[in-house]
């Protein structure tokens, strides 16, 4: 009886055994039912890229087509100021465009020094940082808006000749982009002050960054081809 | 029928053609090219729609026999799994190449065909400027090389000498338009600020049907195009004819075409409507700019910008040599065969007017223009100005007036 | 717990939900309409895609209907030129922009996470927000029959018809800033599931075992995360004439017009590839599960898809080859033009080789299928008939066009998805349409398009432009014309049976009272290998992916004799859809509240500028609901067994989604 019993348990065990050894089998061949299988945890992206941060490179990718756009448009009506006024290279003042976007470039810099600070988990940096940030932005717009309205002073309005009406829908949405740039700054630096960014979240820091640098490299183009080639 | 010709009767795409071709009266037929680039055009499009015909019948044919030969019968047979085949790289490339292969020939023929369209007029050669505004044509002719088209200007019909290669530019005074008259050649935009040149050639006498291939606004439908092929001695005449200025009526001139004279130049038409030797002093281009003036400018410009959009009005110096008006969409010579034979001077002859003049139409349009055509004859305050003749309100008493002011104008 | 966040979307991070003003709680309702205009859910988005898309064909159709009666007699007197040139743009833009791109956005939503193993896109709510803002923009666009007429430019719209001065009207503002708002769905849609497929994969889905469907999506997204930018810039540079007075496309001022051709085509041509790439995507997916094979060279497939999306950005100027660029470049798109029908037509050769040798089994989505590879490759032949460009000075413009691309986009696109339908049906929702009205539907459908759009090549050839409101006697077009008009009808017959047969399946499969089958076709993918309807968490677990086409050979394998045989039954190897407690994305208010600020910035910008004030307010209010609003839904529970974490997402992390175990009950 005892013996019988415990050779049915041995049995049964040994058949357990062997199912399972089947199951591991299975597993490894990739056969079998998918509720079998083990369970993954999705911390890991495929990329190793997180979701936001892939998600700004790609919406970036998009923002190159945009801009690709504008600038081709600008190319072509330059110097079409065939409807009367002067064209925007006649106005330019390098020296002045060429101190704002030395301004935007140095903000690059302090977006980078943020970036790290906030890796490092000093958040009083952190905010340091972003506000200078958002401060040269600022000069930067506020040098955009002074030249536009030398431009307009000058005769050159939006709509005076087509010349007008590209270099000031390209350097504008430019500047709308540094703008909405700005608000990210400083809605970044209120939701620290609110605790909301902590070290384990520096990534959000860097995805603002991302867009931020973005920006300024879209200036250098801008700059070199809008301002320094005759 | 050539061997191409004959060729086409494989596959759909033949089939296409020749019911294309058996549509019995189409004037506007594609395949039946009547000058010498529209037949450069059917010569490449023939071998391309026999390869087009054979690939389609292999791929049609083979799905067809694929989904007959391998349909599973029952439920049974279609457990009954057939052997698993993942691809075959080499049939694969096989596939890929040789599409590649049959596509580089034809590309080579297209390239080809391509600098053929593109070759340039001799230079005596009948030089004409086509000029598309909403909703009609303007043709301006060079006839002293010195690059103005300022010599004759006429409108709906294009006059040319057979048998010979005509270089156009075409251009338009407001929106996009495409010139096209099908058995002569292939069509081709005329943009505003862009003037691009083109070639026709008819190899016989005779008339050829066309219109605006370009969406440009409400009559896109109606803006019709006939290219008139003369020999080159009519053709001559009918030069010389265009060159000859309008006669003024004196002011105690009482007869009905001098009751009608004095209607249009003192009703809104002399505004807009040239007559060459009446009313030229109406019209200036010295508003409209330099970069400009070539297409919007020239002769008959008109000078108040609200009075019509694209700035010109047909020019009616010699209307009545002409079979068609109002875009072209009214036959101003009855549609018939005796009409017809009369040709551009069908009117020199007052019995061959009387006979001829489809009198009622016209009368109809100048009761009421907007009408009798879609048109957006007017101004929109603030944002367009008229596009198009307005409804002039004009009695019947001016109307007959005007009728016969018109018909001298040969 | 992952560490991520949006840029402007700004995590709540560790610090605990918070609930600043109490009124940002997240909705909680699972039924009922509330449920649908807040969910985050990809099926139910990709669910409305697919009925607003469906709605929209209707009044697409209608239009197509009023161009055909118009023109089924010489000087048609149903519509006026100017309603005509209004029906003529609006059924062209609402084929395009409202019917075929979000019937594709449809399939993608419902199927991409349910391909790769996924519980949802990357980004739920933004899902959400690129579906509203698809309807806000439709419905500006459509609101314009109501608001003085629509848009009578033509889709394409070439400057300088599209001014004022020609176009004094408002229809094209409408049409402009309607597109403009449904490009921001795109684009928002496009980076979602760009994302969704890079990053979301289950173990061991590579993308090399991504399927067809999947991987054409992708290619797809990618198309319109570039092509969209493109199209915006013009519709700006657009706007900005017609409303500020720029002079972008100003001719008095010096102005070139074919700026906007190029332009609009740069953006045009890969949109072409941007509806019809999604279909060639479902039938990869419907022949070999109704072939009994596996697609014939899956690499050749997918490099072939990627090469169509390359080379559709070097062509655009072959919609221009009469436009007066040079020769040069003429020859140059002419000869790019050719060989974009290389990848084409190794696609074509491979469906035929996947069925060659196979088990045909001639069902619905089999038939749309074969449908879509010979209609298509008429469309694709006609298509290199006028790559020359010679004798494209013959046929542009001209009803051989309006021919060569129903045959493209009708007959592959259309015939494809309604394929799709009838495949993924039984997965949606739960209930099979019926088989033998299914083919009935595909024959009248066949032959209505073929009868609508055949003639229109002879059409085209013998000289009838296109966009042309009326037509004469005596031009040999009276024929053809009326045969198309009859076949359009046709085609509207066998959309009405296709309605019948959702309504009755729908009556019959309620009467019966049977559950749907995970698996009804015996498929290869992994969306079979869950319940049908897919439960709201779509897997229980993160299915382990071990080749292409897994599923299927976890219930195939061969024997010795190197025959394959059944292994295991799919019941076998299906999840029962019960999940253990998981976390899925709480719904949101703030996605429909930011799109429905869109339309109204655009109505301020056309009539009065206070209602832009409105939109701007809902736009920032939303954004600012978005970014504040807690986490989680109030009542959620978090029990220790908690334990399966959706993927990551955005904003949230794994730690604050909600439970839905109340779904889950019903």
């Amino acid at each position: 009886m005892t013996d019988t019993t415990t050779s049915d348990q041995r049995a049964a065990a040994e058949a357990l055994e062997q199912r399972s050894e089947q199951a591991a089998a299975i597993r490894e061949a990739g056969l079998g039912a998918y509720a079998e299988g083990e369970d993954h945890d999705h911390h890991i992206t495929n990329t190793g890229i997180s979701n936001s941060k892939l998600a700004m490179w790609v919406f970036l990718g998009s923002e190159c087509l945009l801009f690709g756009g504008l600038i081709s448009t600008f190319l072509l009506y330059k110097n079409n100021n065939l409807a009367g006024g002067p064209t925007p290279h006649e106005l330019y003042d390098i020296e002045l465009t060429s101190i704002s976007s030395f301004v935007l470039l140095m903000s690059s810099l302090t977006m980078v020094l943020a970036v790290s600070a906030i890796q490092r988990g000093e958040h009083a940096r952190l905010r340091l940082w972003l506000l200078t940030t958002a401060v040269l932005g600022s000069v930067f717009i506020s040098g955009q808006v002074y030249e536009f309205q030398v431009f307009v002073k000058e005769g050159l309005g939006f709509t005076t000749n087509s010349a007008g009406s590209a270099f000031f829908a390209l350097t504008g949405f430019h500047g709308v982009h540094v703008t909405l740039g700005i608000v990210m700054l400083l809605s970044t630096v209120l939701l620290s002050l609110a605790g909301r960014i902590p070290r384990a979240r520096a990534e959000a820091v860097e995805i603002v960054g991302l867009y931020w640098h973005f920006v300024d490299v879209v200036w250098v183009l801008i700059f070199t081809i809008v301002y320094l080639i005759p | 029928m050539s061997v191409l010709r004959r060729a086409r009767l494989l596959g759909p795409a033949a089939v296409v053609a020749l019911l294309a071709a058996c549509a019995g009266n189409a004037p506007q037929d594609t395949l039946e090219p009547e000058g010498k680039y529209a037949k450069d055009i059917d010569n490449l499009i023939s071998p391309i729609f026999v390869i087009s015909g054979i690939v389609f019948v292999l791929v049609l044919g083979g799905a067809v026999l694929i989904a007959i030969k391998y349909r599973a019968r029952d439920d049974e047979h279609f457990d009954d799994m057939p052997h698993q085949v993942h691809g075959n790289n080499t049939l694969e490339i096989g596939w890929t190449i040789l599409p590649a292969l049959i596509l580089g020939v034809v590309g080579v023929l297209s390239v080809a065909a391509i600098f053929n369209l593109y070759e340039e007029p001799p230079a005596d050669a009948v030089k004409v400027q086509v000029v598309g505004q909403q909703w009609w044509w303007e043709y301006r002719y060079d006839l002293d090389g010195d690059g103005s088209y300022e010599e004759i200007v006429t409108a709906n019909e294009l006059v040319i000498p057979s048998g010979e290669q005509v270089g156009l530019e075409i251009t338009s005074r407001d929106v996009i338009h495409s010139f096209w008259a099908p058995k002569l050649n292939g069509k081709r935009d005329a943009v505003p600020n862009r003037s691009h040149p083109w070639n026709l050639q008819a190899d016989q006498p005779g008339e050829y049907i066309g219109q605006c291939t370009e969406f440009c606004g409400l009559s896109h439908a109606e803006m019709r195009i006939k290219v008139v092929a003369l020999e080159r001695d009519d053709f001559d005449q009918w030069v010389t004819d265009q060159q000859v200025e309008a006669e003024t009526y004196a002011e105690d001139d009482t007869s009905e075409e001098a009751e009608g004279y004095r209607v249009f130049t003192q009703q809104l038409c002399a505004s807009c409507h040239l007559v060459a030797g009446v009313n030229d002093d109406e019209f200036s281009d010295e508003s409209i700019p330099e970069f400009h003036r070539d297409s919007i400018g020239g002769p008959g410009t008109i000078t108040d910008p609200e009075l019509q959009a694209s700035r010109h009005a047909p020019n009616l110096t010699h209307f009545m040599s002409r079979s068609t008006f109002a875009g072209a969409k009214f036959d101003l010579r009855r549609d018939t065969e005796e009409c017809e034979a009369l040709g551009v001077r069908w009117a020199e002859d007052e019995d061959d007017l009387e006979r001829c003049l489809d009198r009622g139409a016209l009368e109809a349009w100048m009761r009421n223009p907007p009408a009798e055509k879609a048109m957006a004859a007017e101004v929109v305050p603030g944002r367009s100005p008229r596009r198009g003749m307005p409804n002039l309100e004009l009695t019947e008493e001016q109307i007959d007036q005007l009728v016969a002011y018109l018909s001298t104008l040969k | 717990m992952t560490p991520t966040s949006g840029p402007l979307a700004l995590p709540s991070g560790e610090a605990p939900p918070r609930n600043p003003l109490g009124v940002f709680a997240r909705p909680t309702a699972t039924r009922g309409w509330r449920s649908w205009i807040t969910t985050v859910d990809h099926k139910r988005i990709g669910i409305m895609y697919g009925a607003a898309s469906l709605f929209f064909l209707l009044i697409g159709g209608i239009e197509a209907l009023l161009i055909r009666v118009q023109l089924a007699t010489p000087d048609g007197q149903v519509l006026s030129a100017d309603a005509y040139n209004q029906v003529y743009t609006m059924h062209g833009t609402t084929m395009i922009f409202l019917v075929v791109m979000p019937i594709g956005a449809a399939f993608m939503n419902y199927l991409i996470p349910l391909q790769i193993g996924a519980r949802d896109v990357a980004f739920p709510r933004l899902n959400a927000l690129s579906f509203w803002t698809f309807l806000g923009g439709g419905i500006l666009l459509n609101s314009s029959w109501l608001l003085g007429g629509g848009a009578d430019g033509g889709w394409f719209n070439y400057a300088p018809n599209n001014g004022v001065i020609y176009s004094p009207s408002h229809g094209i503002d409408f049409w402009n800033m309607g597109l403009i708002i449904t490009g921001i769905a795109s684009l928002v849609g496009a980076i979602n599931l760009i994302v969704t497929c890079l990053n979301l994969r289950a173990p061991g889905m590579k993308l090399f075992r991504m399927p067809v469907f999947t991987w054409m999506a992708l290619v797809t997204q990618f198309l319109l995360l570039f092509a969209i930018p493109v199209l915006t810039v013009a519709q700006f540079l657009l706007l900005f004439d017609r409303l500020f007075g720029a002079r972008f496309f100003d001719v008095d001022a010096g102005a070139d017009p074919l700026l906007w051709e190029h332009l609009f085509w740069i953006f045009g041509h890969p949109e072409v590839y941007i509806m019809v790439i999604p279909a060639f995507g479902v039938i990869s997916e419907i022949i070999p599960v109704f072939s009994r094979k596996p697609l014939f060279g899956y690499p050749f497939m997918i490099f072939s898809g990627i090469a169509i999306g390359f080379l559709g950005w070097g062509v655009w100027a072959h919609h221009m080859f009469a436009s007066g660029i040079g020769p040069l470049s003429v020859a140059a798109f002419s000869v790019s033009t050719m060989f974009i029908a290389v990848p084409t037509g190794v696609k074509i050769f491979n469906w035929l080789a996947t069925m060659w040798g196979g088990r045909l089994k001639l069902e619905a989505p089999l038939l749309y299928s074969i449908g879509l590879v010979t209609m298509f490759t008429i469309g694709g032949l006609s298509g290199v008939t006028h790559a020359v460009a010679a004798s494209d000075t013959q046929q542009t413009d001209t009803y051989y066009i309006v021919a060569h691309f129903h045959y493209v986009l009708f007959g592959g696109a259309l015939f494809g998805f309604i394929g799709g339908w009838y495949f993924w049906w039984p997965k949606v929702f739960g209930y099979t349409l019926g088989n033998t009205v299914g083919k009935v539907n595909f024959w009248i459908l066949l032959v209505g398009f073929n009868l609508t759009f055949g003639p229109m090549h002879i059409l085209g050839l013998q000289g009838m432009p296109r966009r042309t409101y009326t037509y004469r006697d005596g031009y040999g077009f009276n024929l053809w014309n009326f045969v198309s008009t009859i076949g359009a009808f046709t085609i509207a017959v066998s959309f009405l049976v296709f309605f019948w047969n959702i309504w009755s399946s729908y009556k019959k499969a309620k009467a019966s009272g049977l559950k749907m089958v995970a698996d009804p076709w015996d498929g290869r993918s992994l969306e079979w290998t869950i319940q049908s309807p897919t439960p709201v968490h779509n897997f229980d677990i993160s299915p382990t992916v071990h080749r292409l086409d897994d599923f299927w050979h976890r219930k195939y394998q061969e024997n010795g004799d190197g025959k394959l045989v059944r292994i295991a039954t799919s019941e076998q190897i299906v999840q029962p859809g019960n999940p253990r407690g998981v976390h899925l994305p709480s719904p949101s208010y703030w996605p429909i509240v930011l799109a429905a600020g869109l339309p109204f910035v655009g109505w301020g910008l056309i009539f009065n500028l206070w209602l832009c004030l409105v939109g701007g307010i809902l736009i920032v209010a939303a954004i600012y609901g978005w970014v504040l609003e807690p986490s989680t839904a109030p009542e959620a529970a978090r029990g220790p067994d908690d334990h399966v974490t959706p993927p990551d997402r955005e904003g949230d992390g794994g730690q604050s989604a909600a439970t839905e175990e109340a779904a889950l009950v019903d």
